[in-house]
């Protein structure tokens, strides 16, 4: 005993100092305290120091999806290209007939599946991303926010393999994107920033009830259609309300304006867009954190 | 010097539900009080949950080995969740001061498409080391876990034994302030295990902190330097690992002596307990007050002691003599005879050896109530030099089972000496020839 205690002197093997390193974690009914820090500065504390495992988390993601998969990129091209199809296609036949959009229907219809794509991707990857760990988050004591923003990496290098497509089609009927263009990498980060504060409230929902993941398949594809994508964003009463009520609407009507038009009809409406998504991923990043130590053994 | 507890631990209850249905309508409750930051009612039980751990309260020191065992349920992996911090306790208070390392899942978080360099990075990072650490300790894992050929292989190629061996050598060289262990350690072939037990025994060295949960209680009387037993989510005893694990033996038999319980047959000893004319070796012995006796009683040890082979009683063997244990059964009824056993542990509880007359194909018979059989075990004491601890036992195998009439852990100390110096537990008994070759 004597002899364990004397090494623990500041000139340990490992060359740390002890006495002034130690961390010092609180763990009660109310939560965790680490360094006498809870709340906000240890969240963001916690994201800060783990910079480099979210990267190694997305290079993991991509990695994996591509390495037993001949296809492999194609599969992200498809579905998208197929969807555009039927609609240019019914379209066309008048079956549905969709109004006039600024830029060619195929055009405008693969840009904009694109992009809520994009954003659909993200939910259901980030919903998923604590279940599908398993026993990393069961038995393995570490910041899980990582797990979930990791969980953006690879719905954003899908979005990236889609652009080839839609650059493709932009070609093809001879659209030239207007100067707004160079903004609209900040509104897919706005998408994202929504996306994770849906992803964050989802992922802790989908440990406790796996009816989460099932009902958010449906849950995204009536938002597909809720959401001006295949259409342009309508004007008339009651159908203009998908443009007010659904906080993603004013985020893709945004890029599609900046591509067409090379700068936003309604900035008011983007502005307050942009502010529901950053208060939703605040909240949401809140309502992780302070709930996971107590969920984590449902995973 | 600052001996402040590294871990303390403070009327801690943890509890759970045994529905799944009612788990999932708690879970989204709790939740929500959280966040609508109402403060949990955890200390009540709602209906279908238990105590998984009730009011549990120790603290740990820098650099103590504390060994926690039970029977299965008895809360010891909560424990171990709730010091690492998976899960938060309902009442009560957890602080822990340094870096902990847990390995409560060998690989946990592997991926099995990834290979076993990607796995450790990944792993590593999860784990909290910076990417400098990793870099400096990347061959050292690598070696540890004795990979060195399979580590661009995808770990899903790996053998059970490859996943556990990289999952504790990335572990172990995290460099934990304190190292908490689940079972971990029964996994990997020999020569494995030995290197994960010098691994612990160079971190107890520099003073880390080593928690283990285990069901081998060799490991505890052998690696640790306190033991916690842990029943039905209490706290049943604590101290040095010998009479923790002692108390574990007797609390165990007794548990399965419940069941098999032959009426009344402890009310007929304690009547017979009177029968004083077989007592003859009362004062010879200085026997341990503080023996852990139990069992049914339906046969019993009367005495017992240690004999030099011309019949004087001692507690002094000097190594290589031939020596003999006597023990005196008493049968209460009408039975055959009991099954004698004896065996030797060191100070700190480690079963040395041990024989019986069963394991001997000994079979004495029938006897009438009342009737006191001596039985005699002779030997050589191989022991080297120190102190030891003779305990004994009477009963028999019934229904695949050994049912316990009279245990007595740690009945009689004694010592064995030595005229010359051997190292380890025994003599070898080796003989040395040698030549000159040149």
């Amino acid at each position: 005993m004597d002899q364990t205690l004397q090494c623990a002197t500041p000139s340990d093997p490992a060359g740390r100092s002890v006495e002034a390193k130690l961390a010092e974690i609180e763990y009660s009914p109310s939560g965790v305290k680490r360094n006498g820090a809870n709340g906000w500065s240890l969240m963001v504390k916690e994201i800060a120091d783990n910079r480099r495992l979210i990267w190694l988390l997305i290079r993991r993601d991509l990695s994996v999806r591509y390495r037993q998969s001949i296809l492999g990129y194609v599969w992200a091209v498809v579905p998208p290209i197929l969807t555009v199809g039927i609609f240019a296609f019914l379209n066309a036949s008048r079956v549905i007939p969709i109004g006039n959009t600024r830029i060619p229907y195929v055009a405008f219809a693969l840009w904009g599946l694109s992009v809520w794509q994009l954003f659909a991707g993200c939910v259901s990857a980030c919903t998923a991303s604590l279940v599908s760990s398993g026993a990393l988050v069961t038995k393995v004591n570490f910041p899980r926010e990582t797990l979930v923003i990791a969980a953006l990496g690879q719905p954003l290098g899908d979005f990236c393999v889609r652009l080839l497509p839609v650059v493709a089609v932009f070609v093809w009927y001879g659209v030239t994107p207007q100067w707004g263009l160079i903004f609209v990498p900040l509104l897919v980060l706005a998408i994202m920033v929504l996306a994770l504060g849906f992803g964050f409230i989802l992922s802790i929902a989908n440990l406790v009830l796996r009816d989460t993941g099932n009902a958010l398949g449906m849950a995204l594809t009536v938002s597909m259609f809720l959401t001006p994508v295949l259409y342009p964003a309508p004007v008339r009463w009651p159908f203009f309300l998908v443009n007010v009520l659904n906080p993603l609407s004013p985020l893709v009507t945004a890029t599609q304006d900046l591509i067409a038009i090379g700068y936003i009809n309604r900035p008011e409406m983007l502005a307050a867009a942009c502010l529901f998504s950053l208060a939703l991923a605040f909240v949401g990043w809140r309502a992780f954190h302070v709930t996971i130590p107590r969920v984590a053994g449902y995973a | 010097m600052s001996i402040d507890p590294v871990i303390s631990v403070e009327g801690v209850s943890k509890k759970f539900c045994r529905s799944l249905k009612h788990t999932m309508i708690y879970g989204a409750k709790d939740v929500t009080r959280d966040l609508l930051s109402i403060s949990q009612q955890s200390n009540a039980l709602r209906p279908d949950e238990f105590w998984a751990l009730e009011n549990i309260s120790f603290t740990v020191k820098r650099g103590e080995c504390v060994g926690l065992i039970g029977p299965n349920g008895a809360g010891k992996s909560t424990l171990l969740k709730l010091l690492n911090g998976i899960t938060l306790p309902d009442t009560g208070m957890i602080k822990v001061s340094g870096r902990v390392g847990a390995l409560l899942e060998l690989g946990a978080g592997f991926h099995p498409m990834l290979t076993g360099r990607e796995n450790i990075y990944l792993n590593a990072a999860i784990l909290g080391l910076t990417k400098e650490e990793i870099t400096d300790k990347f061959d050292a894992i690598v070696d540890f876990a004795g990979l060195e050929e399979f580590i661009d292989s995808p770990v899903k190629h790996y053998s059970s034994g490859m996943y556990v061996r990289l999952g504790f050598a990335i572990a172990v060289h995290a460099e934990p302030d304190i190292f908490l262990i689940d079972e971990a350690l029964a996994v990997g072939d020999i020569s494995f295990q030995s290197k994960c037990y010098a691994k612990l025994q160079e971190f107890s060295d520099r003073g880390v902190t080593i928690i283990v949960v285990t069901h081998n209680l060799e490991v505890v009387t052998s690696r640790c330097s306190r033991a916690v037993l842990l029943w039905k989510g209490n706290i049943l005893r604590h101290g040095t690992p010998k009479t923790v694990v002692d108390t574990y033996n007797r609390m165990t038999t007794e548990d399965r002596a419940k069941s098999h319980v032959i009426n009344g047959s402890r009310a007929k000893s304690a009547n017979s307990n009177a029968l004083g004319k077989n007592i003859e070796w009362n004062g010879l012995f200085n026997v341990n007050p503080n023996e852990e006796r139990y069992g049914s009683h339906k046969a019993e040890i009367v005495e017992a002691g240690i004999f030099t082979v011309n019949g004087a009683p001692i507690q002094v063997i000097e190594r290589n003599c031939e020596f003999l244990i006597k023990i005196k059964l008493r049968h209460n009824e009408a039975m055959p005879v009991a099954v004698a056993a004896y065996s030797i542990k060191d100070a700190k509880g480690l079963v040395l050896c041990g024989t019986n007359t069963l394991f001997q194909n000994i079979d004495m018979g029938q006897v009438d109530r009342d009737a006191v059989v001596l039985v005699v075990f002779r030997q050589i004491a191989r022991l080297n030099a120190g102190p030891y601890l003779l305990s004994l036992g009477c009963g028999t195998w019934e229904m695949g089972q050994y049912v316990v009439y009279d245990r007595r852990f740690d009945y009689l100390p004694f010592q064995v000496v030595e005229a010359s110096q051997r190292v380890g537990l025994f003599d070898p008994e080796s003989e040395i020839e040698w030549q000159q070759l040149q």
